[in-house]
């Protein structure tokens, strides 16, 4: 009998190439002289017209081969000198504006692409780019939420006040509900911006091919198709003659989600009017000033609770700094807005928000997307009405929280995919027991004392969130057993990291009795999945998990029926194992998967001894057609997985810091997690997707920000300045608990685990420091010296 | 970016005044200044080679000097482009005379972008500084010391404005002039352009 592996630790087979370097990303796809490089000239200044773009001395240096500006474009094909793609509109966003693909007039950020230089190779493209001559009238930039909310200037001359959107939801009168309750405070929130900065940055590589007419295309993107299709408008092509194909991918953390980046379109257009591969590989700065950041919000909350701590009236409005360009719409702070509520039930809530322009990088989703601002936001919330009623802070969240028993719950509010904000499922009570086990929260006041004694400052910490996960449209797959027996996987979203190579072999090998080693996935290529959406929202194994279950199930579904009639037996009588079909209880009675995919696709053709048994000679009932009218050839499955609405996880963080009286450093003790995504699939990658998502969180909390100064230069831009943690700042050990709480919307019970390990973050070591310091903490990220200047402030 | 500091030039105001204000003077004392033309009154372009390690090149750039108040203080406007970055200033310049010397006390508020803004951030203020005092030795030496033997001769080539005044072969200035020094302003060398230079004023 097979062993189940759904649930099981399954080694990622997807390491022993990374680790030996065997990783195929973009940049190592066309390697050889015939491949063309480019380079960007980006604009050093945040805010300007372009009076001038002088090419002059770049024309004729050998080895140049294509020097264009805006002005080339439409030439080359007119919908390239349109705006790039606004990709998700909304009624809301008013005063949606995206980029050109090279600047045409005005420069709205440092690092804009204005000119696109191809040539032998990168050290000429970047030496002809630095020979470009730009005129720029200096205008004035707008920076910070601050500025853009004055709007003494704006950053689109049409976009008045730099308001590009406001949106407003509530679930009642809010204003009503806040004055009548006994008590009432309000806050001043404020969150940073930061960015994803996977260690791959952008890129992506076009090829041509004249004879046939299509173009092929390999891209470090979270969505292939999306960028297959940007293409194609882009470039007048037709769908059919436009592959994308994403290969191995550095990390993307949601940076990549974005689509078409300029180059992303620059690069084919080339491949297509040279003739020969063009190859555009981001360098670190370039990442850090024209791909996205996030993050960046200012809040306001004013919240009305009753002697217990019960929200009565919870009323939030908040600030968006979106940057110089929308391409993704309000995805962002329409997360915030909505998912702010956590595990709780406000008896009245509304969320207003405007989303602004400034003179900087763009906004684009960055793990958590919204979440990691609205949870701490809810849970500083939480802390100061605590405070204020001098309760623990557990006993307050569990009065909020919404029940086991009142599942399916509907918040009353539209979530980010247009669908009601209703949660599927959940235990919030069970999970802040776990979390007071495994931090040892009753414990605490004796540990701090014991700290005390020894001169020395802790504090704890705890936060909740609710993360919904896996939305929609949908994802396919497809599953096709070979006559060899093994079994090819195709899903149309991209990878990144995540060890879907492992847990859809596992969900494949569990559902077709097949070895996990025989199972082989492919990911992301257009050609083999034409239909997909991406790779975001922590979406994969909810979608594509349970779609290539689905096919799968379709797959073991005909293999049965052709096995059954080659065996003489009932389909209910068969089970496989080991990629056998075989008759249970008599063993002798079987037949190898590799044979069924022989019998499936009659032929007339033999090429080798077990084709010979699919002849026409060999097989079938000469009284019928060799396939029949409702079957088709081959022993394949395809299916796809479109749920209603997204499965909600949840869970909850808790911390314990250390403050340095003198220094105000500030120390990691203890990091507890627990974690409710619904059936596991494979607990070691969810554990590993929390490390790295703590991790990325400690980064965000006490590390990583934006210093933009104020006429708009990123001042950090590079890893020298931008301090991204080294393992030694990330927790040592970090303790983990989960419980499993089936969605009800998939086949599996599944629910997605990828950026959850980052939400909580800013919220459970602001609340944890503030415990240590006894002083208010409303700003995120901390430093230590911001600290030390806190504490000044409070003296 | 805002950069304050002070420097003392053991001569008089008036001597000072008039080495600050005399472009054969300003070409071989300013770190980096290849070539210097004159497009009018006090106003000048200008080509500079600095860097900041790996950050290096080439800069265009024009400066002006206005608002003069003769032997006390002037304004400067300066504005520079290469393919490393960008750099636009003003610097309020104000003198005064001290003990025979004369203290020169400089304030620059400057936009440096482009690479070195993003990269070079960090040591810009530092080295702007160094590059000052650099500046501000080199001046101190010109005024004392004989004309140099390869003087740079004024001309006015066919086409230019005015006339154009190129560098002499520089040797490493004592001591301080390290690859890191005349390296790496790239900001730095041009603020402190500014000191002498002139002042940027946006175009709104």
């Amino acid at each position: 009998m097979t062993t189940k592996l759904m649930g099981e630790k399954v080694q990622r087979v997807e390491d022993q190439r990374f680790l030996r370097g065997k990783g195929r990303y973009v940049d190592d796809v066309a390697v050889g002289p015939a491949t063309l490089h480019a380079a960007v000239l980006r604009s050093p200044h945040a805010h300007a017209r372009i009076v001038d773009i002088d090419v002059s001395e770049v024309l004729d240096v050998e080895g140049v081969h294509a020097v264009w500006t805006y002005d080339d474009l439409a030439d080359l094909s007119a919908p390239m000198a349109e705006p790039l793609p606004l990709l998700i509109p909304h009624p809301d966003l008013t005063h949606g504006r995206t980029q050109y693909a090279l600047a045409k007039d005005e420069v709205n950020y440092v690092g804009e692409a204005i000119a696109f230089v191809v040539a032998d190779d990168r050290y000429l493209a970047e030496d002809a780019v630095s020979r470009i001559k730009v005129d720029y009238e200096l205008l004035p930039a707008v920076v910070g939420v601050e500025a853009a909310r004055r709007a003494e200037h704006l950053v689109h001359e049409d976009v008045p006040g730099n308001v590009g959107a406001r949106m407003e939801q509530s679930t009642g009168d809010v204003e009503a509900a806040i004055a009548a309750a006994p008590h009432r405070l309000s806050l001043d929130l404020t969150v940073e911006r930061s960015a994803c900065t996977p260690l791959e940055g952008r890129g992506t590589v076009a090829r041509w091919d004249p004879d046939v007419g299509r173009l092929q295309v390999w891209s470090s993107t979270q969505t292939s198709t999306g960028v297959r299709a940007a293409i194609a408008v882009k470039l007048g092509l037709d769908l059919a003659q436009v592959d994308v194909i994403t290969p191995d991918v550095g990390g993307g953390f949601g940076v990549k989600i974005n689509h078409p980046w300029p180059e992303e379109l620059l690069v084919p257009l080339a491949a297509r009017a040279l003739g020969r591969p063009v190859k555009f590989t981001e360098d670190r700065r370039e990442h850090f000033i024209s791909s996205a950041h996030e993050r960046g919000q200012v809040h306001h909350v004013e919240v009305g609770f009753d002697d217990d701590g019960r929200l009565l009236g919870l009323d939030v409005m908040f600030w968006h700094d979106h940057g110089a360009y929308t391409p993704y719409g309000l995805i962002v702070p329409i997360i915030t807005s909505t998912q702010l509520l956590g595990p709780y039930k406000p008896a009245v809530y509304r969320a207003r928000f405007e989303s602004l322009y400034t003179n900087t990088v763009m906004v684009t989703p960055y793990r958590g997307a919204g979440r990691p601002q609205g949870c701490y936001v809810m849970e500083r919330t939480m802390d100061a009405i605590a405070a204020e009623l001098g309760k623990d802070r557990t006993e307050v969240r569990a009065v909020n929280f919404i029940q086991p028993d009142e599942f399916p719950f509907d918040q009353g509010l539209v979530f980010q995919d247009g669908r009601e904000l209703e949660y599927d499922s959940g235990d919030y009570p069970a999970l802040l027991q776990k979390a007071k086990d495994l931090i040892g929260w009753d414990e605490f006041p004796a540990f701090r004392e014991e700290m005390a004694a020894e001169g020395r400052r802790v504090g704890i910490g705890l936060a909740c969130y609710v993360e919904g996960t896996g939305v929609g449209p949908y994802e396919g797959a497809h599953v096709h057993i070979e006559t060899s027996g093994k079994v090819k996987v195709a899903t149309g979203l991209t990878t990144q990291g995540q060890g879907h190579a492992t847990v859809f072999a596992q969900l494949v090998a569990d559902e077709l009795g097949v070895r996990f080693e025989d199972v082989e996935v492919v990911t992301g290529d257009t050609r083999r999945m034409p239909y997909a959406v991406g790779t975001f929202a922590s979406r994969a194994a909810v979608m594509s998990g349970s779609a290539i279950h689905l096919a799968a199930k379709r797959a073991k579904e005909k293999v049965l029926r052709i096995a059954a009639e080659a065996l003489e037996a009932d389909e209910e009588d068969l089970e496989i194992v080991d990629g056998v079909v075989s008759v249970k209880g008599s063993p002798g009675s079987s037949i190898d998967l590799g044979t069924v995919a022989v019998l499936s696709n009659p032929l007339r053709y033999a090429f080798d001894e077990a084709s010979q048994a699919a002849t026409q000679f060999s097989v079938g009932d000469p009284g019928k057609p060799p396939v029949a009218e409702d079957d088709e050839p081959g022993l394949e499955g395809r299916d796809f997985y479109s749920p209603e609405r997204a499965t909600f996880a949840a869970g909850i963080h808790a911390v314990i810091v250390e403050t340095d009286p003198e220094t105000a450093e500030i120390t990691i003790l203890k990091y507890a997690v627990v974690h409710d995504c619904g059936t596991l699939i494979n607990p070691m990658i969810v554990e590993g997707q929390i490390h790295g998502g703590v991790a990325q969180g400690v980064a965000g909390a006490l590390y990583e920000r934006m210093a933009y100064d104020e006429s708009g230069q990123l001042q950090n831009a590079s890893f020298m300045d931008f301090l991204m943690p080294y393992v030694t700042e990330v927790p040592d050990g970090i303790d983990i608990d989960h419980l499993e709480t089936p969605s009800p919307l998939n086949p599996l019970g599944i629910k997605g685990a990828g950026e959850a390990g980052v939400i909580p973050s800013a919220a459970v070591f602001a609340a944890a420091i503030e415990d240590a310091e006894g002083i208010p903490i409303r700003s995120m990220p901390i430093s230590p010296s911001e600290l030390f200047h806190l504490r000044e402030a409070h003296r | 970016m805002k950069i304050s500091g002070t420097n003392t030039i053991p001569y008089p105001v008036a001597q000072v005044w008039d080495a600050l204000l005399d472009p054969a003077v300003l070409v071989r004392t300013i770190p980096g200044c290849e070539r210097l033309e004159t497009t009018g009154e006090h106003t000048y372009a200008m080509t500079v080679t600095a860097g900041v390690a790996a950050i290096r090149g080439t800069y265009d750039g024009t400066c002006a000097l206005s608002d003069l108040v003769e032997h006390k203080s002037l304004v400067m406007r300066l504005q520079g482009a290469g393919a490393p970055g960008t750099i636009d200033a003003t610097v309020h310049v104000s003198f005064a005379e001290t003990d025979g010397g004369t203290t020169i006390s400089y304030d620059a508020d400057a936009v440096v972008g482009g690479m070195v803004g993003g990269v070079g951030q960090r040591m810009l203020t530092s080295v702007s500084k160094r590059m000052a005092q650099e500046f501000f030795d080199n001046v101190a030496a010109a005024i004392g010391g004989p004309a140099p033997a390869a003087a740079p001769a004024a001309e006015t080539p066919a086409g230019a404005a005015g006339p154009v005044y190129t560098a002499p072969p520089r040797a490493a200035a004592g001591g301080v002039s390290s690859d890191f020094l005349t390296g790496v302003a790239v900001g730095a060398g041009l603020v402190l352009l500014g000191v002498i230079a002139g002042r940027w004023s946006r175009r709104r």
